[in-house]
């Protein structure tokens, strides 16, 4: 059997009585951008400095086209990173600093200022050679540091959080520089964010990372359409919890009796679950329907709206169960709803059986 | 005036607050209320005080050179004319550049460490640096010379270690001369160095041993020049202040390597010539201020002097 090009072996990392991570196991395939996502402390960033060889975990093992990199020291992984903070030489020009690794490396001038050249076209930066980065925004600051990083062709890109210094505007017009690098490169990307809406738009694969564990692996929609975990559902998506208890069980769905004694029928459950058990119930808030009429028996429940929300192109409503619980449904503008809500409202919410979940509580 | 400046400011914040028509009003007055008083009025007793006591002395010190014995430059034209005194000359050069070469060197990883330690080690190991500099000069002088003297503690150790069989001159000499001053100038080479060092970032190191750049690497093209801006100030503070060291050379250095210091001290102390003296003066305050003005011109005005 081939092996993965980037195997990552239940790697764990203390610091002290605190884990940082553990058991994370991942397989990355060639040219794959895969992004960790989860919140601060989670664990991502510690298994990125892992792979950079800022750290040394305390046990597990990763594997680069199946030989191990642990025992290799950062100078010699041929690894391309981009740090969070703007980390270029202040004292070299922007032409120097894309050199750089390749001056280490004793490469011919020739060849150096060809490949600088290459690099700093590649991140739209071409006769910015002589500039100091002082004198470049934060935005092109780290343009030049993704072509510092990929200059010498390293089979592997980290990027730690890269864009979080910059405003919301400009990070979009980089995220769509990274994702066409990506395509012109192949390079295989791991990139670290807690942004939702940033992982979606960039990778192929995500994985979100919870107190230093991986909760799940899987494409945006994958993640999106089936989470494994109620953190995953709560992570991805805005999603609305309702508490209930399973009445029955079939196969792998369940009908839940609700808050208000409304049976919520053949739910997809997520964990194995046995009647009796609590359960919460997940409603995203552009899968569910608001309407003036209650739904087909077994999906719908009836609502008080509590406040309306205009965003533009969407309209958020917060509604409130008979038992006082929130209820987020969002609208598109065309929804014939739209616009002619108010609070107090009573209206129903509806759901057809295959977009809603249900997590069994422990 | 003081005063003034304070009833000012109030008044300037409160405008801004009130909203748009009140901050336009406010700011037709403004360059009125900018108006700073330059503030020569408050220093004038300092500056007179100076003067009197500083500047004036140095000067009728310093035209002594041109006046004694007689008007014009013979003082200047001995000083440069024979070969004893450009030795010294020469010598006050070798023993400067060679003392802040040293100090450079031990400064270097010590600063490094009080950059990177926890602050409360670096806060400890900064008072140590500090009462140091506190302790009296001689009685430092004096402890070294006890230490390096022919039958001092460092000699006979070496010697009951067998690692030497006669023991090594480290006094009345270059030697020694270098150990003393260099313990004595550490603290001026180290407090700028940790400055500039605090300000770079450990993760544009990490960056650079990504890059595939070795410790050594890292360190020449990387930390160093960085580092220079630092390394500058402490080495023109320690080449300057060694230049006219008069002290730890008098009391650990030999006969044959005598700097200026102590020839100024030797024409004005023993043979009243104070024109001499003077010249010799001059010329080291000349050095100094060349010195100053090249670094300002290569690498601006050091930290805290702008």
């Amino acid at each position: 059997m081939i092996p993965p090009f980037l195997h990552i072996n239940g790697l764990r990392k203390t610091y002290g009585p605190v884990v940082a991570t553990e058991h994370v196991e991942l397989s990355i395939k060639e040219g794959e951008f895969m992004t960790f996502l989860g919140p601060s402390g989670s664990g991502k960033s510690t298994t990125l400095y892992i792979l950079a060889g800022f750290q040394d975990p305390d046990t597990g093992d990763i594997r680069l086209r199946g030989r191990s990199i642990l025992g290799v020291p950062s100078h010699k992984r041929n690894i391309g990173m981009v740090f969070q903070r703007y980390t270029l030489f202040p004292h070299l020009s922007v032409g120097e600093n894309v050199a750089f690794p390749l001056r280490v490396r004793r490469l011919p001038q020739a060849e150096i200022t060809r490949k600088v050249r290459r690099a700093l076209e590649l991140v739209r930066l071409g006769g910015f050679e002589e500039r100091k980065p002082a004198s470049l925004s934060g935005g092109q600051q780290q343009r030049v540091a993704l072509a510092r990083a990929l200059v010498y062709d390293p089979p592997v890109l980290l990027m730690d959080e890269p864009l979080s210094a910059l405003d919301k505007k400009l990070r979009e017009e980089i995220q769509y520089e990274i994702r066409r690098i990506h395509r012109e490169t192949g390079v295989t990307i791991l990139y670290v964010t807690h942004d939702q809406e940033e992982a979606l738009r960039l990778s192929d694969r995500i994985a979100i990372f919870n107190a230093g564990r991986i909760e799940q692996v899987g494409t945006g929609a994958e993640l999106y359409t089936s989470p494994a975990t109620h953190f995953v559902a709560d992570f991805i998506g805005d999603s609305s919890f309702l508490d209930g208890t399973i009445a029955a069980v079939e196969g792998r769905c369940a009908d839940l009796r609700l808050g208000d004694g409304t049976l919520a029928r053949r739910i997809p459950l997520h964990a194995p679950g046995r009647p009796g058990q609590r359960a919460e119930l997940m409603l995203r808030p552009e899968r569910i329907e608001l309407s003036p009429d209650p739904g087909p028996d077994g999906a719908s429940l009836p609502v008080l709206v509590q406040d309306v929300t205009f965003l533009g192109n969407i309209t958020d409503v917060v509604a409130l169960t008979a038992w006082n619980a929130p209820v987020t449904v969002r609208l598109g503008f065309m929804h014939p709803l739209s616009g002619r809500l108010t609070r107090g409202d009573r209206l129903w919410i509806r759901w057809a059986a295959e977009t809603v979940h249900a997590f069994p509580r422990d | 005036m003081a005063s003034r400046v304070t009833t000012e400011s109030p008044v300037h914040a409160a405008s801004g607050g009130v909203g748009p028509a009140a901050g336009h009003a406010g700011s037709a007055t403004v360059p009125a209320l900018r108006r700073r008083p330059s503030g020569l009025a408050l220093a004038l007793p300092a500056l007179v005080l100076l003067l009197a006591f500083f500047a004036l002395p140095v000067v009728l010190f310093l035209a002594r050179s041109v006046t004694e014995p007689q008007p014009g430059f013979q003082n200047y034209a001995a000083l440069f004319g024979g070969p004893t005194y450009l030795r010294i000359l020469l010598n006050t050069f070798i023993v400067g550049g060679v003392v802040t070469a040293v100090t450079a060197l031990l400064a270097f990883p010590v600063a490094w460490a009080l950059a990177i330690m926890p602050p409360r080690w670096s806060a400890l190991l900064f008072g140590i640096i500090v009462l140091s500099m506190w302790t009296n000069l001689l009685a430092r002088t004096y402890a070294w010379m006890v230490l390096l003297q022919q039958t001092g503690v460092i000699n006979r150790m070496l010697q009951a270690l067998g690692i030497i069989d006669e023991p090594l001159r480290l006094v009345n000499n270059l030697v020694g001369v270098t150990i003393g001053m260099v313990y004595i100038m550490l603290p001026f080479m180290i407090l700028p160095l940790t400055g500039v060092i605090r300000k770079i970032d450990p993760m544009i190191l990490q960056a650079a041993s990504l890059c595939g750049a070795t410790r050594g690497q890292a360190f020449r093209r990387i930390l160093l020049p960085l580092a220079a801006p630092g390394l500058a100030a402490g080495g023109l503070m320690v080449f300057v202040m060694s230049l006219g060291y008069f002290v730890t050379p008098a009391l650990l250095g030999g006969t044959s390597n005598m700097m200026m210091g102590q020839l100024v001290a030797q024409q004005v102390q023993s043979l009243t010539n104070w024109g001499l003296g003077a010249a010799a003066a001059f010329v080291l305050l000349a050095v100094t201020l060349l010195l100053y003005a090249m670094q300002i011109r290569l690498l601006g005005r050091p930290e805290g002097m702008r």
